[in-house]
């Protein structure tokens, strides 16, 4: 997919639900970080199982612009859903090859989240943003 | 311990738009992790989504337990979608419901009234599991 499909400023993001492992709520955690504090203007989330559910505004804004999908494992389950439901994604970015070994160390609730978990955390946002400036031209 | 064949499996909404989806799976992790760990476990929502055949046959194997954060309910239809069946479906604007007036939190943060609110769904949880686990009926 090219930035020319839309020319609108806002890129959408998938994020992995990934409940069972670490990564997922990294996954998670880091498109909050974006939403919130990295690229708060340029963002939205999508959600993922409402595309199967039937929903057909989180569809059309999947069809007409440029999503990134966050995956807390190489099943990809988010780019798989959003390329079945919504179209081909921008970017599809995957924890575990982001992290390699660091995720190791971190848990998968909030209730117990240690150094490790915010750093994983930091650097998956990180390359979230990136990402998102890739696909708006602002990088460089 | 239980063999996987006797869990009642809990698969939590994966949204992170709002609190409501962080309630969900913070009340999913604490029923399976600590309140009814012998007889729970996790499920990916989004391996539903992907249509992941292990995933599928698993939930169409077990009781299933859904904790939706709102009233699209994707948990509980994905799992219906899949041909699994839902015991117990528990939404967590409803739960809010009850909490009139409470900052429960952010879809990144919760505040100690947003855990209790989770421990309460996670009681609830743990109680329907154990009737299941019992062979007893459960009340939707």
């Amino acid at each position: 997919m090219t930035v020319g499909r839309s020319k609108t400023t806002k890129v959408g993001i998938i994020s992995c639900s990934g409940e069972e492992i670490a990564e997922g709520t990294i996954s998670r955690s880091a498109v909050r970080r974006v939403l919130e504090s990295l690229r708060p203007d340029e963002t939205v989330t999508l959600c993922l199982p409402l595309f199967l559910a039937g929903n057909e505004g989180e569809r059309n804004f999947a069809r007409t612009h440029p999503t990134i999908t966050i995956d807390g494992c190489d099943k990809q389950c988010a780019r798989w859903g959003t390329e079945k439901h919504g179209g081909p994604v921008a970017r599809a970015l995957v924890v575990s090859d982001i992290l390699g070994g660091k995720a190791a160390g971190c848990g998968r609730s909030a209730r117990s989240r240690r150094p490790a978990d915010k750093e994983a955390v930091r650097l998956v946002a990180e390359e979230i943003a990136s990402a998102v400036d890739a696909i708006l031209g602002r990088d460089g | 311990m239980k063999s996987d064949c006797d869990k009642v499996l809990v698969i939590p909404c994966s949204g992170v738009g709002k609190v409501h989806g962080l309630i969900s799976r913070e009340s999913a992790y604490l029923a399976t992790d600590e309140l009814a760990s012998d007889d729970t476990g996790v499920v990916c929502l989004a391996l539903l989504v992907r249509e992941d055949e292990e995933a599928m046959a698993k939930v169409r194997a077990h009781p299933c337990i859904t904790v939706d954060g709102c009233g699209k309910a994707c948990a509980q239809k994905n799992v219906e979608i899949a041909g699994g069946q839902v015991a117990k479906a528990f939404q967590v604007a409803a739960a809010l419901r009850n909490h009139q007036g409470t900052q429960p939190g952010t879809g990144s943060e919760l505040t100690d009234e947003g855990w209790a609110i989770c421990r309460e769904i996670a009681e609830a949880v743990a109680q329907a599991a154990a009737r299941l686990c019992a062979g007893e009926e459960v009340a939707q």
